[in-house]
Order: structure tokens, then C-alpha cells, then sequence
């Protein structure tokens, strides 16, 4: 199976308008990501994980090396790697409905096929009978199921997140992972997701990929080989889960605590 | 709820005119420094009769409304280029704030010259007034505009106009709200003291007219015309736009108060 994506010797180094110096963020990053793949990039912050997830979104370019998506080299954003924030990014002045429909709309399919991706992506995260409200008449969670709907509306080819469960409550956080869980199974989404959390890492991916401290350089890549559908409740006292847990722990503050 | 809040605010006016009722009557000033509210309402009446207030009126509303747009139509573009393009901010940002500290009703005597006495004057002058408290509004808006919107719809296949389009602009709607408020209140202040100055009617011109002629009354009623007349336009115009856009998404509440 040829890659989806592939980052060659990515390195990104910026400047630091308050601290008024030069800050190397990643170092040499060499990564390659098969289709349907679920990969989570953890590490302590400030390594540079969602530095990293910005230049393959577009949003920010490499200072040396390349990334390329199914062969073509990234050179701004685009609706084939939609981002998911933190900040559910979600617009005001749309109802959840017209916040889904957003990529749909922008490429012109014609409204019968966009009212039948809206109800099905609506109906998927759980938001029918919300269909109507603004951003800010929803909770955290329903606003971040808004905005994850909203992007795989879009169809794209890889879903970019940005910590999106670390604003809400730690029930809703549960729920929406292993929502996410499923919903990237049964999509074959292409998901590159970052976290500053190992267990939600090990719990939602196919493989993780940690980052040292500050230049982000990968110290670790492991392939997590836990069955799905994947529950909280299965896996709190899974021993291959702890063990996937314990052992990236190890890898992040062990080598946290040489470079400091 | 409607209705309770419609009472509290109508309270208010009757207080105020309770108030000034008794002070009138108390008799401590003469008639002519202090008129009643029964006189102001009788020359109102009067007035409004004979068609001179809307006569006045009409006259005043029609260089208020072609300033404002006029001013709008050169505000609007420039603040949203100048928000959009750090070439074009370098350029015009020294110079609109130059501009922007001299008081409209200091462009009196070029527009008498340039325009002769009369409504052109007026309305140049409520031109020079509006623009600069919309554009200032505008691009203060713009630049709180927060980037992870912006991001956001780029990832998903947003160009530069729809960003515009579906960002920037409804982002924007809360100051250029702001901006319209501020620009016509500074326009009236121009269009009373332009009318003053410059003009042969207009109800700044009455007001102005009356005070030699010590119709003290007719002052007043010109005053409380202006007042009505923004009510009218606040209550008509700019508060249902808000209701139905930044309020209703959330940007804007009312007050701080809960329910």
C-alpha cells in the first residue's frame, strides 16, 4: 500500500516576536502515514506536535524538508486536510446545519446533496434535533462534534486534530473518543491526531508517534495492536493497553528529563 | 416581559417631564430661559401644523442620510482594504489619523467656499463626520477578528474571498455596528452646527432662527425633534439589524444580567 502521507527531513524554526530570538520547533522529522491509518503525535508541549499538524494542514510552511499528501507536495491549506482545534473554530453566524454544509457549499454540490451530507453527518455525531442552533446556544462537546461533522462532511482525504477534547469535561472527553474511535473506523478516515494525553493516544490509534522536548525529534514510533471497537470500559484494565501507556510514558519523560 | 420593560422605559419620560413640569412651575427662571412643557407642546403643535417642522425636518434627515451614505461608501471599502492588505494600511494609516483629529465643523469655511451656504455645505461636512468613527470601528473590528476562523474554513477549501465573505465580514458586523452608531451621532452633531453656520434651514437652522427671535420654546422643540428623530432610527433601523445578527449569534448581549 503506497503512502498517504510522507514528511521528508521536516524542520521548522521560528521566530519568537516576544522573546525576540530564533526557536528551532522540530528537528529532521521523517514520517510516513498509510491510508485509513489512525496516528496520534504526542510529547511534553512546546515539542512542536502541533506545529507539525499545522504544516501538513498548510497553514504554516517548513523551513526545510517537505511533506507531501497522495503525492503532491503541501504549499498552502486546502479541503482535502481539514483541521479540527481546540477551539471548535466553529462560526457564530451559522446554525450547526449551515456549519456542516460550509465545504460542502464552497464546492458548489447542489443543495439535494448537500441537505443529504448534512442529515447524515448531523445524524452520525449525535446532533439531530440541533440542527438549528447557533454555536454558542451548544455545550463543549456538542460544539466540538459540530466541528468534527463539519470537516468530514467535507470528505476529505486526512482529518487533522489539534487537541480537540482537551476544553471539555473528562465524562464528555470519554464519550467523544470512543465516538471518534468509531466513527474514524467506520469512515476509514485517515486521522492524524495530536494530544498531550498518552492514554487518549493509545486509546484512539492504530500507531504513536512521540516527540522529545524542544526540538521536536521522534523518539518513538509503536504500533498499538488493541482490537476494535474500543471501549473505556474494556480498556481500563487491559494489560497490553497499560502496558502501550507505560511504556510511552517512559519514552516522553525519560527523555524530557536528559534534555533538561 | 415585553411588556414591563416597554413600562420601565416609557417611566423614564414621564419622570423627566415630571421633573421639569414642576420645576417650571416652581417659577424660578423666566419663561424665556426656562419654558414649560405645555408651551413646548403648544409650539410643537403649532409647528407641526403649519408644516415648518417638517418642512425642517425633511430638509435635515435628507443631508443626514446622503453624508452618512456617502461617508459609508467611502468608509467601508477603505477600512476592509486597509484591514486586508498591510501595503495599503502603511499607506493610508498615517494619514487617516492625521485627518481623523480635525472635527468635521473645522471643514465649515471650505465647504462654504467650495459648496456655498446652504444643504451641499451641510452635507459634505456630515461626510467628513461619518467616515472617520466608521472606519476606525471597522478596523478595529478586523483586527479582533480571531485567526482560528479563519484557519478553520481554509482546511476546509476556503479562497480569500469566501473568506472574506463568510469571516470577515459577519466578524465584523459588531463594530461596523458600533461604527454606523457612532457615525450618525456625529453626523447629527455636524448637521446642527453645519446648519448653524452654513445654512438657511434645516432644523439646526430653526433651532439657531428661534434663539434670535427668544422663541425659547421652538429651541426646544427643534432639540427634542433630533432626539426623537435618533430614537426612531435606533428603535426602527439598528436594533432589529443587531436583534437578527449579533445578538442572535451570540457576539452581542443586551447587558450582563442573567435571562
Amino acid at each position: 500500500m503506497t503512502d498517504l502521507l510522507v514528511a521528508s527531513s521536516v524542520s521548522k524554526i521560528y521566530f519568537d516576536t516576544v522573546e525576540k530570538n530564533n526557536v528551532k520547533a522540530l528537528d529532521d522529522i521523517n514520517l510516513s502515514i498509510r491510508p485509513h491509518e489512525f496516528v496520534s503525535v504526542i510529547g511534553p508541549s512546546g515539542c512542536g506536535k502541533s506545529t507539525f499538524l499545522r504544516l501538513v494542514a498548510g497553514l504554516d510552511r517548513p523551513t526545510s524538508g517537505e511533506i507531501k499528501v497522495a503525492d503532491r507536495k503541501i504549499t498552502g491549506p486546502g479541503a482535502d486536510r481539514g483541521m479540527v482545534f481546540q477551539e471548535y473554530a466553529l462560526l457564530p453566524w451559522k446554525t450547526t446545519a449551515a456549519n456542516i454544509e460550509f465545504g460542502p457549499r464552497l464546492k458548489k454540490l447542489p443543495k439535494t446533496e448537500r441537505e443529504a451530507i448534512t442529515r447524515r453527518f448531523v445524524e452520525l455525531v449525535g446532533l439531530k434535533g440541533f440542527e438549528n442552533k447557533y454555536p454558542h446556544q451548544l455545550s463543549g462537546g456538542m460544539r466540538q462534534r459540530a466541528a468534527v461533522a463539519r470537516v468530514l462532511a467535507n470528505n476529505p482525504t486526512m482529518l487533522l486534530m489539534d487537541e480537540p477534547f482537551a476544553a471539555v469535561d473528562a465524562m464528555t472527553r470519554q464519550h467523544l473518543q470512543e465516538e471518534l474511535a468509531a466513527i474514524a473506523t467506520h469512515e476509514r478516515t485517515t486521522v492524524l491526531f495530536v494530544t498531550h494525553a498518552i492514554d487518549e493516544a493509545v486509546f484512539l490509534s492504530d500507531r504513536v508517534i512521540a516527540l522529545s522536548g524542544r526540538p521536536g525529534r521522534i523518539v518513538a514510533d509503536r504500533r498499538i495492536d488493541l482490537p476494535r471497537p474500543r471501549r473505556w470500559e474494556a480498556l481500563v484494565n487491559d494489560a497490553t493497553f497499560a502496558a502501550h501507556r507505560d511504556e510511552l510514558t517512559r519514552c516522553i519523560h525519560g527523555k524530557a528529563q536528559k534534555e533538561t | 416581559m415585553m411588556a414591563r420593560r416597554f413600562i420601565t422605559e416609557i417611566l423614564a419620560f414621564v419622570v423627566a417631564l415630571a421633573v421639569w413640569q414642576v420645576l417650571s412651575m416652581a417659577h424660578i427662571w423666566p419663561e424665556v430661559l426656562f419654558p414649560s412643557p405645555l408651551q413646548v407642546l403648544a409650539t410643537f403643535h403649532d409647528d407641526l401644523l403649519s408644516g415648518v417642522l417638517l418642512l425642517n425636518l425633511g430638509v435635515s434627515l435628507k443631508s443626514l442620510l446622503l453624508g452618512f451614505v456617502v461617508g459609508c461608501v467611502f468608509a467601508v471599502p477603505l477600512g476592509y482594504l486597509m484591514g486586508l492588505s498591510r501595503t495599503s494600511r502603511d499607506f493610508f494609516d498615517p494619514l487617516v489619523n492625521l485627518l481623523q483629529a480635525i472635527p468635521g465643523l473645522a471643514w465649515i469655511p471650505f465647504a462654504i467656499l467650495w459648496f456655498g451656504l446652504g444643504q451641499g455645505a451641510v452635507t459634505f461636512i456630515i461626510v467628513m463626520s461619518v467616515f472617520f468613527p466608521v472606519l476606525h470601528n471597522l478596523l478595529t473590528g478586523i483586527r479582533m477578528v480571531q485567526p482560528v476562523l479563519v484557519e478553520a474554513v481554509q482546511t476546509l477549501g476556503a479562497k480569500k474571498i469566501d473568506v472574506i465573505r463568510h469571516v470577515i465580514f459577519p466578524a465584523t458586523l459588531p463594530n461596523l455596528m458600533t461604527g454606523i452608531r457612532l457615525g450618525i451621532a456625529f453626523g447629527f452633531r455636524s448637521l446642527v452646527g453645519g446648519e448653524m453656520i452654513a445654512s438657511t434651514d434645516g432644523l439646526g437652522y430653526a433651532i439657531f432662527n428661534a434663539q434670535q427671535y427668544f422663541q425659547s420654546a421652538r429651541i426646544v422643540v427643534g432639540m427634542l425633534t433630533i432626539g426623537l428623530v435618533w430614537l426612531a432610527m435606533d428603535r426602527l433601523i439598528l436594533r432589529p439589524i443587531e436583534q437578527r445578527t449579533t445578538m442572535r449569534w451570540g457576539l452581542v448581549r443586551e447587558g450582563l444580567e442573567q435571562a
